[in-house]
């Protein structure tokens, strides 16, 4: 995990791979289960500013950011006792509550609306289309070398899906690929990162 | 899904974390995942791979008084709830799922040979709850996947007070709480919260002190009450 705890030019840590050097996750989530509410808010103190960049990008629009920041909370309070240290980081863990949320959200969007798509050029918050983006994690890190090492088809179909919350048919429209190729690649990719980082 | 070949497993894990499954096979999955470690694993490991090497998009301020409204909504903390386990993670649940699905199986076959209506997997309930004065005060709408509880009329709880929504399936030996809901728009809720849903149900909304029942049963006035019915 060399990557972690990078020091960004603006005195910031670095994108996804923020320092966790200052704050004990795992500490606030298990005293979250433990029912210490200040626990929770030091979380939303935290990372709220972060998780609502990552449900915006998803949801892209800024009050369904706020309903999905919302209920990820209640959740993150009402399931923090199913978390479990020995398999990984409560960092991951939280992050992963806020996505899920804010995916059931656009999915039922989508659903009832599939004309109301939003594409990729009207975000106007500036961050990089990950299409053109490998990850800020550091240069020297396995992560980058690894991220790097996927063809380039296998790395932006795995980003469209976690950072914009693609579904393979939007991917597959979006890269004017077939469904089955799609999918393909996605799992491929996978694969050969995890083989990478072993 | 096989989760018996570990590449199959790994990759299955990645596409769950990215999000990838249809709602169908999200339940597939997750209901897996509540007893399969190795499953776990992979999950916890591509939830950390992925947010690290993923670009981060823009921090965004949250709306002023958000923190507030979490802390509002905030179920009291139960006394016991570190040491008890989830539901969704005990292994005699799902057990004592499989054998509900297994009877529902040959209840099914036995429907088709009897020639009696199959029951179809995507049921709908409703149920309209009435308050004290006999009107129409909230709309429930209850299927697999989630329950929607729309407010009829204004309901304003007063100072200190909040309006939670609770259910009891028709034999149930008490009500469980669907959360603290607010009295002027609809409100989602997943039905995994749900204890069952059934013909007959009741749903009710009653006035609590401001973070809820503190006892984990309705202890204020019932301000509308309804039973539900299969569409």
């Amino acid at each position: 995990m060399g990557a972690r705890g990078q020091a960004g030019a603006d005195g910031r840590a670095i994108g996804l791979v923020m320092a966790e050097a200052d704050f004990d996750y795992e500490a606030a989530l298990l005293a979250c289960a433990g029912g210490d509410q200040a626990a929770l808010r030091r979380i939303y103190e935290r990372e709220s500013r972060w998780l609502m960049g990552v449900a915006l990008r998803i949801v892209r629009r800024r009050e369904l950011a706020d309903e999905v920041l919302h209920d990820a909370f209640l959740q993150i309070w009402q399931k923090c006792t199913t978390y479990n240290p020995a398999l990984g980081s409560a960092r991951g863990w939280i992050y992963s509550v806020v996505r899920h949320r804010a995916l059931n959200v656009l999915r039922d969007r989508q659903r009832e609306d599939p004309s109301g798509d939003v594409s990729l050029d009207d975000i106007p918050d500036g961050s990089a289309d990950p299409a053109d983006s490998v990850s800020r994690a550091s240069e020297a890190s396995a992560l980058h070398r690894c991220l790097k090492h996927l063809d380039e088809q296998k790395r932006v179909c795995i980003l469209l899906a976690f950072v914009d919350g693609y579904t393979h048919q939007q991917i597959a429209a979006r890269l004017s690929t077939p469904l089955g190729t799609v999918k393909a690649w996605i799992r491929r990719g996978l694969l050969s990162l995890r083989d990478c980082l072993a | 899904m096989n989760f018996r070949d570990s590449d199959e497993l790994t990759a299955l894990a990645g596409e769950y974390v990215l999000g990838l499954f249809s709602p169908v096979e999200k339940i597939e999955f997750e209901r897996e995942l509540a007893i399969n470690r190795e499953l776990a694993k992979a999950v916890y490991y591509w939830q950390d791979r992925l947010l690290e090497v993923a670009p981060m998009p823009a921090p965004v301020a949250p709306a002023p008084g958000l923190w507030a409204r979490i802390e509002r909504d905030l179920a009291p903390p139960a006394p016991d709830r570190a040491a008890k386990p989830g539901l969704w993670a005990s292994l005699n649940f799902w057990r004592f799922a499989g054998l509900v699905g297994a009877l529902a199986s040959l209840l099914l076959a036995w429907n088709l040979i009897t020639g009696a209506p199959p029951v179809a997997p995507g049921q709908q309930y409703l149920a309209v709850l009435q308050t004290p004065d006999k009107s129409a005060g909230w709309l429930v709408e209850a299927n697999a996947r989630h329950v929607r509880l729309t407010p009829l009329t204004r309901t304003a709880a007063k100072e200190k007070q909040v309006l939670q929504f609770w259910t009891k399936p028709e034999g149930a030996s008490g009500p469980t709480s669907l959360g603290l809901v607010p009295g002027d728009r609809i409100t989602l809720i997943p039905a995994s919260r749900l204890p069952g849903l059934g013909e007959k149900q009741l749903f009710e909304i009653t006035l609590e002190p401001e973070s809820g029942s503190p006892i984990g049963r309705p202890t204020g006035p019932i301000l509308a009450v309804g039973r539900a019915v299969r569409l």
